[in-house]
């Protein structure tokens, strides 16, 4: 009878090593896609600097035009075409027609690569957010399929960093750090040949320090990360104080305690302060130093070039065309350094986004049997822990529970707090895999049936109901979205709810949350209630659900459950005994076993437990009623 | 809170419009920030300045050594010397001014949005109830955080770029001047016009991001809600349809970032070609006036360099102009938030009666409160109280009560009946709208705020627990408390079992918000906390009920004890809570219905009976029900033996 049964998946314990989960991505596999157009943009980028590269090429021969007074300088098409425009001319005449060429040729070709400049950012712009909305919508749907269990051991807010801060940064390094490393890359590539082209020393000469400045700004940025966390721990621990602060302000003002909380808040204030400043002090100090390096370069070049004029192995031209090259490159190579720490910041980022899309998901396998179910579950020797590597029985959270529970039956559980009552509906939901014994769901391993059919033939409603910021009807039509007005009045009526949704003046439209009506705890219960009624399930479980509801209104909306007999195999797990009196049979659980299952009136002529919570809530019952007999009397 | 975003939540102040055009006025209001350290902005100025000034001397110091070198005879030889020297001593004194720059402008930075957030936080700290009615945490938070790093920002860089910027342009017009008049004026031409393009794309580029920033805002939220809510989308099978909405909000994502990435990548090609056509321009006009002999060739080359470095401010200026008007609406709110005066603080002739107390050498005599009132709180009496929202909506009405040291008052009644609104009305963090509270025969109002609140002990429904540990959290209601009687409550208050059962006992730590302690639990953390600050008054709202039954049961036990001496308040959803109060009153829309104590209300038989009666009827009656509803439920066990799973 007792078989094991697996959930067709891993265990918590050995998660990570088997089952079905993604390969990871790296830098390189991440940009899979958009290669062609990032090619696209390098190449614009390529283009960019070829023409604006020209123009102060453009502007060395006319210089050395100017100051020779004839084309033997020239450059070699523009000479030949202001000679042969002004040809009847005088030869200054010509020079002056060669200098407006060049000045309109040079604005042409800037035009031409301010359009290729465009081009490079557009296309970068496109790939990258091409990629990241891919991104965000694979981690989108990973958290949807992602198991129950895998939600026990995380944190939101982290989850929530993975998904927006961490998609940022690699953002951003797909956007403009990619780029920069190929500028950067390109620049010296292109630019390289060109000056050892035009002057082989001095081209050796305006490289001296860029290795300095490349590996010195390398090792700053490496440094500095280890500053740039703790200001941000600082900045967060300054953030939390002020948080605390606020959603605490009534207990702040109901001790009085305004003095102690601006010195607490002060504190963290000015310890953020300090280290922000501190940061900025140290970047100060690097930007100084680097500036030194970087206009040293150039002076170097300005001297030793201005020397090479002097003894006219250098032209003028020339000379200034280095200048220019060199303060095009040093900049970007001088922001090198940013980019590579920024770089190693994505790397990281990634290996945090790989972590969630690595996480094993839930299999939506197998057959699904179609239909609605008639809701008829039977739990044999059934058997959970939370974890099972713990040693086995000491922390079950359910053990060994055989019972069968009937096609339209109404079953209340009681027991105490950790009793397993809340494991039991993670079960059935098969939301977690339970370990050994047998669930069946018409007679249909429950581990066995495809998820999305089970969950469609299951309505929950917990006592802490999430409800999406949506209107109210988006939020009711989530089990069912074709339902009639009709329909879903009347679950509304059912659950209570009808009237105050009515009294809202933007009645089923109103939106949930903070951006419209805040809905009380007994509200929201009573709202999961008619959504869950809407999806008109075989099998309604009310996990505590009416526990915010007042005492009136929850015996209207179990008269109203009561009416749907039949309509639905209902469990009601509930710690008022009010709740669960209605029901065909009561399962006692403690410790996640059974120790008692009968109806109200066997379960109460039996000593144990059950006799025990209603002579608890009994005696008061009995006291209402000779009070109200008094009274009435 | 986690759904809060500041970007598309409507707080009244509208980022368009006041973005149209620069308020100067709120620009000198916020500056007065920044004025606080004179010395650094001094500072700041002159390293911009000398930087500026720096950048203009060196295509002077290019222009000296190409004109020494440009026309000598080869083979003869030219002293370089002093110009690398005059080179060197430039670059130091640039680099320096650097240093220093960033130096000051990150020390201006810091301290302006330390100060501003000093003095929010500060009058956050005394404004009324009222003010955080409308105002969401993250509302506050984003003001306190973000809009502090974006003003100091514009504040300490904005103010160096703007000396470098104007610095550096009139240094190179000038420079441009005297070199070349003619020329200078047509490079001068293009400016107007390119600052003109700057100052509309700016803004656009910016408009366009705040798009993108809510969009961002959406989808973070998104993820927030898909990670809160996974189980219920499990639960309803909303995977699929949740993920085709989310599809909508990263379409939306990536139209808002093309635009305002396609905008920066118009932007920049223009500012380039614009430009460029000065270079142009300087280059056919100089080159001219080089083959005539006007200029020299070290003019020229200079000339060509300054046209490139003239118009790099107009960028950043362009950049900041824009930034300071689309960051108006950002300095507005901060400004608002500062400058809100509390509605409910001491009067006039209470700070007076305050500060002559103090005048006595602080020696206080025990029956004496700090502003010269009794100390004593023996009899707090509402008469005639009334209670509107500021759209006139009244909340409670006519209210008269009694509340005597030594005894209890329950208040029972509806949600939305106005219990927690006359619970906010004794302790005087809303001030009646009508009527008067009398604490010992004098209206509150005349009497000092802080004495009165830090008399009063609150407990709520919904606890609030700091993060740190257990024992500091009980603390917070006395600081000077010994651990002796720190215990001392917490077994009164029935908490001192579970703590006990920590492993790290009272030193627990009680994580952010208290996350790590059930509801019930910070329930009588707080408990015990009011119980430490041994108040004159004892609040309890709801104060029990996410406590087990069995603990209730315990600290009802107690009551009797921790209310002696004190008045004491209990609102409550369990009627059994609240029968042993001395009085009882039942509140609804916003008035007393009935007045007793339990036995005159149960012999009343109106409200508070009808109440009692509802109560024990869920439960009496289910019995009754359940006898008649009994069916064949029963004989079903067993019926339908399957065969195990394997």
């Amino acid at each position: 009878m007792l078989s094991t049964t697996y959930d067709g998946q891993s265990q918590l314990s050995d998660a990570r090593a088997t089952g079905t989960s993604k390969p990871t991505y790296s830098l390189w596999s991440i940009t899979r896609g958009q290669r062609v157009t990032y090619v696209l943009a390098i190449l614009a980028m390529v283009a960019t600097n070829f023409f604006v590269f020209g123009a102060p090429l453009i502007g060395k021969y006319a210089i050395d035009v100017a100051v020779a007074g004839d084309f033997e300088a020239a450059a070699p098409v523009l000479g030949t075409w202001a000679q042969e425009l002004k040809a009847n001319a005088s030869t200054t005449d010509q020079i002056v027609a060669y200098l407006w060429l060049s000045a309109g040729f040079a604005l042409f070709i800037t035009c031409i690569g301010g359009l290729f400049m465009y081009w490079r950012g557009r296309l970068a712009a496109f790939a990258s957010e091409q990629l990241v909305r891919r991104l965000r919508e694979e981690l989108y749907a990973k958290l949807h399929d992602l198991r129950a269990s895998f939600y026990d051991g995380s944190d939101t807010g982290d989850l929530v960093q993975r998904s927006s801060s961490d998609v940022e940064t690699l953002r951003v390094f797909l956007a403009s750090d990619v780029i920069e490393i190929g500028r950067a890359c390109l620049l010296l590539i292109c630019v390289l040949p060109l000056l050892f082209w035009l002057d082989t020393r001095l081209a050796w000469l305006s490289l001296v320090l860029m290795p300095v400045l490349i590996i010195g700004a390398y090792l700053f940025f490496q440094r500095v990360r280890q500053i740039f966390q703790i200001t941000d721990e600082a900045e967060g621990a300054m953030t939390a104080t002020l948080q605390e602060n606020l959603t605490g302000i009534r207990v702040v003002r109901a001790f009085a305690r305004q003095e102690f909380e601006i010195e607490k808040f002060s504190e963290k204030n000015q310890n953020f302060r300090n280290l922000n400043y501190r940061l900025i002090r140290l970047m100060a100090l690097y930007w100084s130093i680097s500036d030194l390096f970087a206009m040293s370069q150039i002076g170097i070049v300005l001297i030793a070039g201005a020397s090479f004029v002097v003894d006219g192995s250098l032209t003028v031209g020339t000379l200034f065309a280095f200048l220019t090259y060199e303060s095009m490159v040093i900049w970007p190579v001088r922001q090198l350094g940013r980019v590579l720490t920024d770089s190693g910041k994505a790397v990281v980022s990634l290996g945090r986004i790989n972590e969630v899309l690595s996480e094993l998901i839930e299999e939506t396998k197998t057959i699904p049997p179609g239909g609605r179910s008639k809701g008829q579950l039977s739990l044999r020797g059934l058997s959970f822990a939370y974890d099972r590597s713990a040693a086995a029985d000491q922390t079950n959270v359910l053990s060994d529970l055989t019972v069968d529970i009937a096609s339209g039956e109404t079953v209340g559980v009681v027991g105490p707090p950790g009793c397993g009552k809340s494991s039991l509906v993670r079960l059935l939901l098969r939301l977690y895999p339970y370990h050994s014994g047998s669930a069946t769901l018409d007679g249909n391993e429950i581990s066995e049936l495809d998820r999305h059919w089970l969950r469609q033939q299951i309505s929950v409603v917990l006592q802490d109901p999430f409800l999406y910021s949506r209107s109210i009807r988006d939020n009711l039509l989530v089990g069912r979205a074709n339902a009639s007005d009709k329909q879903i009045e009347e679950a509304c009526e059912q659950a209570c709810i009808l009237d105050a949704i009515q009294s809202f003046p933007e009645g089923f439209n109103a939106m949930v949350g903070e951006r419209g009506v805040t809905l009380s705890g007994g509200q929201r219960q009573r709202l999961a209630l008619a959504r869950a009624l809407i999806k008109d399930p075989s099998v309604l479980i009310l996990d505590d659900a009416l526990s915010a509801v007042d005492a009136k209104t929850e015996a209207s909306i179990l008269a109203a459950l009561r009416k749907r007999k039949g309509r639905q195999t209902t469990l009601i797990i509930a710690h008022r005994l009010s709740s669960v009196m209605h029901a065909d049979r009561i399962l006692v659980l403690a410790e996640g076993a059974m120790v008692q299952l009968g109806p109200h009136e066997q379960l109460i002529t039996q000593p144990g437990p059950y006799q025990q919570l209603c002579e608890l809530q009994g005696i008061r019952t009995k006291l209402h009623k000779t009070e109200l007999e008094q009274s009435g009397g | 809170m986690d759904n809060y975003d500041d970007e598309n939540y409507n707080d009244g102040f509208d980022d368009d419009a006041l973005a149209a055009n620069l308020n100067l006025d709120l620009w000198k209001r916020l500056f007065g920030y920044a004025k606080a350290y004179p010395k650094d902005l001094v500072w700041l100025g002159i390293f911009a300045f000398v930087t500026a000034l720096m950048e203009v001397a060196y295509p002077l110091i290019t222009k000296l050594v190409v004109d020494a070198v440009a026309n000598v005879e080869p083979g003869s030889s030219v002293n370089l010397w002093p110009y690398a020297g005059l080179y060197l001593a430039c670059t130091v004194v640039i680099a320096i001014s650097i240093g220093g720059f960033i130096w000051i402008g990150g020390k201006i930075r810091t301290h302006v949005s330390h100060d501003i957030r000093r003095d929010g936080f500060a009058n956050l700290q005394r404004l009324s109830f009222a003010f955080f009615d409308y105002r969401p945490v993250g509302w506050l938070m984003a003001r306190m955080t973000s809009d502090c790093e974006r003003l100091s920002n514009i504040l300490a860089w904005g103010f160096l770029d703007l000396v470098w910027g104007t610095t550096m342009m009139i240094g190179i017009a000038a420079a441009m001047l005297v070199m070349n008049p003619k020329l200078a004026l047509v490079v001068l031409a293009i400016l107007p016009f390119l600052g003109w393009v700057s100052a509309k794309f700016q803004r656009r580029i910016l408009s366009s991001a705040r798009q993108v920033r809510a969009t961002n805002s959406r989808i973070t939220a998104s993820y927030n809600e898909a990670i809160m809510g996974v189980l219920t989308s499990k639960a309803f099978v909303r995977e699929q349809a949740n993920a085709d909405q989310f599809g909508g909000l990263t379409e939306t994502m990536f139209e808002a970032s093309m635009r305002n990435l396609t905008q920066a990548a118009v932007y920049v090609p223009i500012v380039v070609t614009l430009a460029s056509l000065a270079t142009g321009l300087a280059l056919a006009l100089g080159g001219i006036d080089l083959l005539g002999g006007v200029i020299t060739a070290g003019t020229l080359v200079a000339f060509l360099a300054y046209t490139r470095h003239f118009f790099e401010p107009v960028e950043q200026l362009g950049h900041w102009f824009a930034e300071m008007q689309m960051a108006q609406a950002s300095a507005e709110r901060i400004l608002s938030l500062i400058a809100a005066q509390p509605e409910i603080q001491d009067s006039a002739s209470v700070r007076a009666a305050i500060a002559a107390q103090l005048g006595q050498d602080g020696k206080l005599q025990q029956q004496q409160a700090a502003d010269g009132g009794t100390a004593q709180i023996k009899k707090i009496e509402l008469r005639n109280l009334g209670f509107a929202y500021s759209n006139g909506q009244p909340v409670l009405k006519d209210v008269n009560l009694t509340l005597q040291r030594g005894e209890t008052l329950a208040i029972v009644g509806a949600t939305g009946g106005g219990k927690s609104t006359l619970v906010n009305l004794i302790c005087r963090f809303y001030e009646p709208t009508a009527g008067q509270v009398l604490i010992d025969g004098e209206d509150y109002r005349n009497r000092s705020l802080h004495w009165l609140q830090s008399n009063m002990g609150m407990v709520l429904q919904n606890a609030h627990v700091f993060s740190g540990s257990i024992a500091e959290n009980i603390r917070y209601g006395r600081l000077d408390a010994t651990d002796e009687e720190v215990q001392e409550a917490a077994k009164t208050a029935g908490a001192h079992d579970f703590i006990s059962q920590f492993e790290d006992g009272y030193q627990t730590q009680a994580g952010e918000g208290g996350s790590r302690l059930s509801a019930g639990q910070k329930q009588l953390v707080s408990f015990a906390r009011a119980l430490l600050s041994d108040p004159q008054v004892l609040i309890m709202d709801e104060a029990t009920s996410s406590v087990d039954t069995q603990t209730e049961q315990r600290i009802q036990q107690g009551m009797a004890a921790v209310l002696a001496g004190r008045v004491g308040v209990v609102i409550a959803h369990r009627l059994s809570t609240v029968r042993n109060a001395t009085s009882i009153v039942v509140i609804d829309a916003g008035q007393i219905v009935e007045q007793g104590n339990h036995a005159e209300l149960m012999a009343k038989q109106g409200r508070y009976y009808e109440l009692y009666q509802h109560q024990s009827q869920s439960e009496a009656s289910a019995q009754l029900a359940s006898e008649e509803e009994v069916n064949t439920g029963s004989n079903q066990v067993g019926g339908n033996e399957l065969p195990a799973a394997t």
